[in-house]
């Protein structure tokens, strides 16, 4: 039998105390639930953001010739979509949600290093509004691209103030999230709750294991890159030599192809937790998974590479021979989601659609990922919109799916109340529309030649039909956006009069110990009247169901 | 090792990044990249070994537990000078002017511990 944990809080006899409701209480919280809510909402307004950025692009491509957007602008909007995604919105929602859950699954009452955490939000948030003020510039925002190379990003290229606020923003916003890296990974490694051995821990935090490890080894490098580049813009002889030129693209694509799978492995397991719950039974080949989980982590610092092909300075052979071997990782992890698929009787409620949307879809992202990361083909489409498109359907196709999965799966635990399901259904649908017809197109855009990164094209370039139904798709995908925040609106304003359709604890009949705890959670998550259940597995609550049913 | 299986995870994690350098070095790269790809195994071994530390002085699961709060409240304060700090090299080092106080004011409300009375 496992014990529930006590805890031992610190009497808090010194020091002025912070009303818990107010503002205050928030902004200085070492609650880890209130720093993953900051964190994610935080994101998810970002996320608004960068979502009007992309309308004004597919507005602006939407037809040829169109002057809607100058080259400057557009330039300073792609970039700005591009690293607002990256670096503030699908990173830190996927470090969050970890704050969030990982000590609720870990039965632990708290986050590993607290203050730090919560230092990470602030240098997070703090970095999100350093970046976008690039915009208010004489000068405009940051227009180089989310990977600005030199010598385009140097002073002489990229003159003006808005292209340092981006160096800044994304430093401050990047080592927050170290931070908040190194405390959700501490907290699994070292806070478990008696009972909760690691082959017992759940998928969801083994993909954060292999999250974090990326995050505290990969994203320094970034760190060294802006470096680079914030030294090469006070020093315009640095990048005059070709070694600091390809030593930025090094050190940058270090960071770089890890974090895809920062922004990747979390919704994974996320999407691997939905199905599981919504199939009722436990998630088939944990332990490959959670294999394949820290081997693909691994594979995926050897990459990075595949990212620099083109430039004739890079060991090709070796990173297309390890870009490919993640397909053995990659299989693995998809045949567990089949395996708990097939032949169940699922229940297909709006996270389950999500998580099912999210399996074909990655797969698109994936595969096509596997010829990039191939030199001949890589060749070809290099710098086209088959780039685009790929990574359009890893990070939205993909990742944004199995976001969206976890919002409607755990927001009944944040906030005790339902999203409406009809307009959850909505949303998916006009979403998975959207999806398809915004960047499906972009497959053969960039086969029949249309560069990224392009302000505008010439009528007889042939590009007008496929960017006007990628148009259209954009359009769909605003209109879903739209249904989700009126869903969320609606029900959290229907929450603060009373007249919301409760929860309850466990609406869902979950597999992990968050669902154990009452619907939003307490201070220190298990109150201390409702011991943890025995963590027999790395699904103790479905055990337990299925003793209590036994028995019965 | 069975006993402390947290930081073979991470110890295993690191060798993985090791023999994928090691293969690396096969094919040649520049110089920059084996320095940088060490230096990440090098953290990831240190990393390994402060879990190694922290599991034998005590136990891999636990039923008591510290929830640290005090001091919270110089975060934000942290937060805000260390921003000014670094806007210091965009718009000049008289930031610091505003910057150093403010990491004062945050050092100070670590001392003193204030925090935020949550239940």
């Amino acid at each position: 039998m496992t014990l529930a944990p006590s805890t031992r809080a610190r009497p808090d006899d010194s020091g002025r105390p912070v009303p818990p409701g107010g503002w205050l209480g928030w902004i200085s919280t070492t609650d880890h639930k209130r720093v993953g809510l900051l964190t994610a909402a935080t994101s998810l307004v970002l996320l608004l953001l960068m979502g009007v950025l992309a309308l004004l692009m597919r507005g602006q491509l939407a037809r040829p010739e169109e002057t809607f957007l100058g080259p400057h602008l557009y330039d300073q909007v792609f970039t700005v979509h591009g690293s607002g995604m990256i670096y503030l919105v699908m990173t830190p929602f996927a470090l969050g949600l970890g704050v969030y859950l990982v000590p609720l699954q870990t039965g632990a009452p708290g986050i590993a290093l607290p203050r730090l955490t919560l230092l990470g939000y602030w240098l997070y948030a703090f970095g999100a509004l350093t970046l976008l003020a690039g915009f208010a510039t004489p000068t405009g925002a940051h227009a180089a691209g989310w990977f600005s190379y030199p010598p385009l990003a140097d002073a002489e290229y990229s003159p003006g103030t808005g292209s340092d606020l981006w160096i800044v923003g994304v430093f401050l916003a990047v080592t927050g999230a170290i931070l908040q890296g190194w405390a959700v990974l501490w907290t699994i490694l070292r806070r478990r709750t008696r009972g909760m051995t690691m082959l017992r821990l759940p998928v969801f935090c083994w993909a954060m294991i292999a999250t974090c490890l990326m995050v505290i080894g990969a994203f320094p490098a970034l760190l060294a890159a802006l470096t680079l580049l914030a030294a090469g813009r006070a020093d315009a002889s640095l990048f005059a030599s070709n070694a600091w030129n390809i030593g930025y693209q090094h050190l940058f694509w270090f960071y770089g192809h890890p974090v895809v799978y920062v922004m990747f492995f979390p919704y994974l397991a996320a999407v691997a937790e939905v199905l599981a719950v919504f199939c009722g039974r436990r998630f088939f080949g944990y332990r490959g998974t959670v294999l394949s989980l820290l081997v693909f982590a691994a594979l995926s610092m050897s990459v990075w590479g595949h990212h620099m092909f083109a430039t004739g300075q890079a060991a090709n052979d070796y990173y297309s021979l390890t870009s490919i071997a993640l397909l053995v990782p990659a299989g693995v992890e998809y045949f567990g989601m089949l395996g708990t698929v097939l032949g169940a009787r699922p229940r297909l409620r709006t996270p389950m659609l999500f998580a099912l949307a999210f399996i074909p879809q990655f797969l698109i992202g994936g595969l096509t990922g596997i010829m990039v990361g191939t030199p001949v083909i890589d060749y070809h489409v290099t710098d086209s919109y088959f780039v685009v498109a790929h990574l359009h359907y890893v990070l939205f196709a993909g990742s944004a799916f199995g976001l969206f999965a976890a919002v409607y799966f755990w927001f009944p635990k944040v906030t005790g109340v339902l999203l409406d399901e009809g307009m959850g259904r909505l949303h998916f649908w006009l979403l998975v529309a959207g999806t398809n017809l915004t960047f499906l197109p972009m497959f053969a855009l960039g086969y029949l030649g249309m560069p990224r990164r392009v302000s505008t094209y010439a009528a007889f370039d042939g590009f007008g039909t496929l960017n006007l139904l990628a148009g259209i798709g954009a359009a769909l995908l605003a209109a879903g956006m739209a249904v989700f925040v009126v869903n969320v609106l609606r029900t959290l304003h229907a929450r603060r009069l009373g007249r919301a359709r409760p929860a309850g604890d466990d609406p869902w009949d979950g597999h992990t110990l968050e669902w154990a705890t009452p619907s939003p959670p307490p201070r220190l998550n298990f109150p201390a009247d409702r011991p943890l259940p025995p963590v027999t597995s790395f699904a103790p609550l479905l055990d337990l169901k299925r003793r209590e049913g036994s028995r019965a | 090792m069975r006993r402390h299986p947290s930081a073979v995870v991470v110890a295993g994690w690191a060798l993985l990044n090791g023999v994928l350098l090691a293969v690396l070095a096969v094919y040649g790269e520049s110089p920059l990249v084996y320095w940088l790809w060490g230096g990440v195994v090098l953290v990831l071994a240190l990393a390994a070994a402060a879990v190694l530390v922290s599991s034998r002085s005590a136990p891999d699961q636990h039923v008591r537990y510290r929830v640290p709060d005090r001091g919270a409240g110089a975060v934000p304060p942290a937060a805000a000078g260390l921003l000014l700090v670094a806007l210091g090299f965009v718009y000049g080092h008289w930031l610091l002017c505003v910057a150093v106080p403010l990491l004062g004011v945050s050092a100070a409300l670590a001392v003193r511990g204030t925090t935020a009375r949550e239940r």
